[in-house]
């Protein structure tokens, strides 16, 4: 009897592996999660109705702002950027990008000390002097190398941080997705960069205007946003959800 | 006697355990995570930067009659990516999955596996993303194998012949590779043109194909219903989502929005459950079935959704239709779209004869039959149900690559899957 079924299943083993040619064996990933039926709770309905309530007044003129900076983007921003790729070498563009970022950290410190993160605002001062002093006028990001990361911080987020709501939705020429509330913190901030002058930054950008061109395809460069990534022709409400979402979590932090 | 056999039984079953315990290399071993979080950096087969291979982007127009309003403008040529050598080479063209594009980074990827292995590349989009409806399907009413076919089979020949006009493209041969749908459309465009005869693939690969479409379709759809723990009939599940995010940047310290943020997410204390990735990929599904859905309707004038008299500018708000779109997901549009104009063709034909036409069960002869086409795909797959993933494997057999793990398209860019699909691809 027993040599019966020992036989019995050795044949079975033998027969599998032709049957089954090795397949490794089918696992339903969906059986372990409880499916609503069709008149269910429309949990991805309310939440997508939801995220599409996004105050934008001036829906018309942004749509069109929207299409004309992917159109820049398509055929001036990105073809410059590129030309930029080839003209110089990788270790010049992060000399340019460590350099603008280095004064990008003078209205970071404003805005940390602004909002009252102490620490933060010690870190910024520290990447400040570090990447000035060690990295050659901030030509190398020394600081990052030394475990402190750039902390982005403009005075949209103070101002989010203040409670201030973020306003009409906005889509800037070039610029793109913004809002009332961050506009006024881009004009404040670069106000701030403006009277501060750091390491006579302004003046000699304001002698040599070229330096603005540079700034506009660095700024481009370090941005791996594509027009049309989403995929979608209802791109614009989605990117409007996220900013908004992006921009509070920024503030949350 | 006896004893010798059971001896034989343990000896055998330790066997087959390491015939199954696999040596395949790919960690992530929960489908829902694999699809979305893909191939961890250090498994990843290396490819060239984008920045290095020689490609532009090219367009064609396919329908010269075809009338789109101003805010799809951009839609009216057929744009697609080639990826040249210098010197005569096999040209293989990649057909992209359901609502993705030419461009999507997926299939950057594997261009470049391709281009790197000494191949010309076109890459096209899914017949059912928004850019090839307005630009390349004649009906406007994607979701149909030999219908999709044949719009693929003609944008595919235009791109070739732009390509030879533009780059002096010199082809030795010719292959064809999609992902997820497009593998379907993929096995459908190599039938077609079996008896077209104007390609002659030598190597068709289907990457995780679907076998039925329509029961791939219920599935994606199935996956915005699962009910999620913690969220309630009122609360918003991005906002939940979000809620997440933004404790676990609290608990981190900072906000890095960057390439490693998914797996840094799932080993900390607001790791995402089963439900909630499954709702991530349906959502990530419903906006596609959205797209769709609109664009067919604007296309074939059915009306659904823009009234068909209205002209859509730049500037007009197309958020009241994405709110109607969203409701209806794949299946959906295949009741309230595909089937109301397939029946008027087909008067007395039933909606699963529509789903068999659309099925590689319809085309099982000539898929088993050719040496040069493989499938290539997961047991956990979430599109596959256990009849589609067996049919994968008999009618393939030898040419089934079967992975035990990836889930849908998660282990594509893993070093031993990339060397299967070559080896594949340039064996004799």
């Amino acid at each position: 009897m027993r040599t019966t079924i020992t036989l019995g299943l050795t044949c079975a083993l033998l027969a599998t592996p032709a049957f089954a040619n090795q397949a490794p064996p089918y696992h339903d990933p969906l059986a372990g999660l409880v499916i609503d039926d069709q008149a269910g709770h429309y949990q991805f309905e309310r939440s997508s109705l939801d995220a599409l309530n996004v105050y934008d007044p001036f829906e018309g003129f942004n749509r069109r702002m929207y299409r004309f900076n992917a159109q820049f983007d398509h055929y001036v921003y990105l073809p410059t950027v590129r030309a930029y790729e080839v003209v110089t070498p990788r270790f010049v563009r992060s000399g340019v990008r460590n350099v603008f970022a280095n004064l990008g950290d003078v209205p970071n410190l404003a805005n940390s000390l602004a909002q009252g993160k102490i620490e933060k605002s010690m870190r910024t001062t520290a990447r400040l002097l570090f990447n000035t002093i060690l990295g050659g006028l901030g030509l190398f990001d020394v600081a990052s190398k030394m475990g402190l990361p750039q902390e982005p911080e403009d005075f949209g987020q103070t101002l989010g941080r203040y409670g201030v709501p973020p306003g009409p939705y906005l889509v800037l020429p070039l610029l793109g997705p913004s809002n009332l509330r961050d506009s006024t913190g881009l004009v404040v901030d670069w106000s701030v960069e403006d009277a501060i002058n750091y390491l006579d930054s302004r003046s000699v950008m304001n002698n040599e205007q070229w330096l603005y061109g540079l700034y506009a395809i660095d700024l481009r460069y370090n941005n791996d946003f594509r027009y049309g990534a989403l995929d979608s022709p209802f791109e614009y409400d989605q990117i409007r959800y996220l900013y908004l979402k992006l921009r509070e979590l920024q503030i949350g932090q | 006697m006896p004893r010798f056999n059971g001896l034989l039984v343990v000896l055998l079953a330790l066997l087959a355990l390491k015939a199954s315990a696999d040596d395949f290399s790919y960690p992530i071993s929960n489908a829902l995570m694999a699809t979305i979080a893909g191939t961890p950096q250090r498994l990843m087969a290396p490819v060239p930067s984008e920045a290095d291979v020689r490609q532009r982007d090219l367009s064609v127009r396919v329908l010269p009659e075809r009338n789109l309003p101003p805010t799809l403008s951009q839609y009216r040529d057929l744009h697609f990516r080639l990826a040249w050598q210098q010197q005569p080479a096999p040209l293989l063209f990649l057909i992209a999955g359901t609502g993705s594009s030419y461009d999507s980074p997926r299939l950057d990827y594997l261009k470049r596996v391709f281009w790197q292995a000494g191949m010309h590349v076109i890459v096209l989009s899914s017949p059912t993303n928004h850019d090839f409806i307005a630009a390349a399907s004649r009906s406007g009413l994607p979701g149909l194998g030999r219908e999709d076919a044949r719009d693929l089979h003609t944008a595919m020949s235009m791109a070739a012949e732009k390509a030879r006009h533009e780059v002096g493209l010199q082809v030795t041969e010719h292959h064809v590779v999609g992902f997820s749908l497009g593998a379907l459309n993929a096995a459908f465009v190599a039938e077609l043109d079996q008896r077209l005869g104007q390609f002659n693939f030598s190597r068709v690969l289907l990457l995780n194909p679907p076998v039925d479409l329509y029961t791939s379709i219920q599935r994606l759809d199935s996956l915005a219903r699962t009910r999620i723990d913690g969220v309630s009939d009122t609360d918003s599940f991005y906002e939940h989502i979000f809620g997440k995010l933004s404790r676990y940047f609290a608990e981190k310290g900072e906000t890095d929005i960057e390439g490693g943020l998914f797996y840094g997410i799932q080993s900390s204390d607001q790791a995402l459950t089963d439900p909630e990735l499954a709702m991530l990929i349906g959502a990530v599904f419903r906006f596609a079935a959205a797209d769709l859905n609109f664009m067919a309707d604007l296309v074939s004038g059915g009306g659904l959704y823009a009234p068909a008299d209205e002209r859509l500018k730049v500037s007009t708000s197309l958020t009241p239709y994405l709110r109607r779109a969203l409701f209806c997901d794949f299946s959906c549009y295949i009741e309230t779209q595909l089937w109301p104009d397939w029946s008027s063709r087909n008067a007395d034909k039933t909606i699963d004869d529509m789903a068999w036409h659309t099925s590689l069960r319809s085309i099982e002869n000539f898929l088993a039959s050719h040496s040069g086409i493989a499938a290539l795909t997961n047991a956990d797959d979430l599109i596959l149900s256990r009849e589609d993933y067996d049919f994968l494997h008999q009618t393939f057999g030898e040419r089934a690559f079967l992975f035990p793990r990836g889930g849908h398209g998660g282990n594509l860019q893993h070093q031993t899957v990339v060397e299967r699909m070559l080896s594949f691809i340039q064996g004799e």
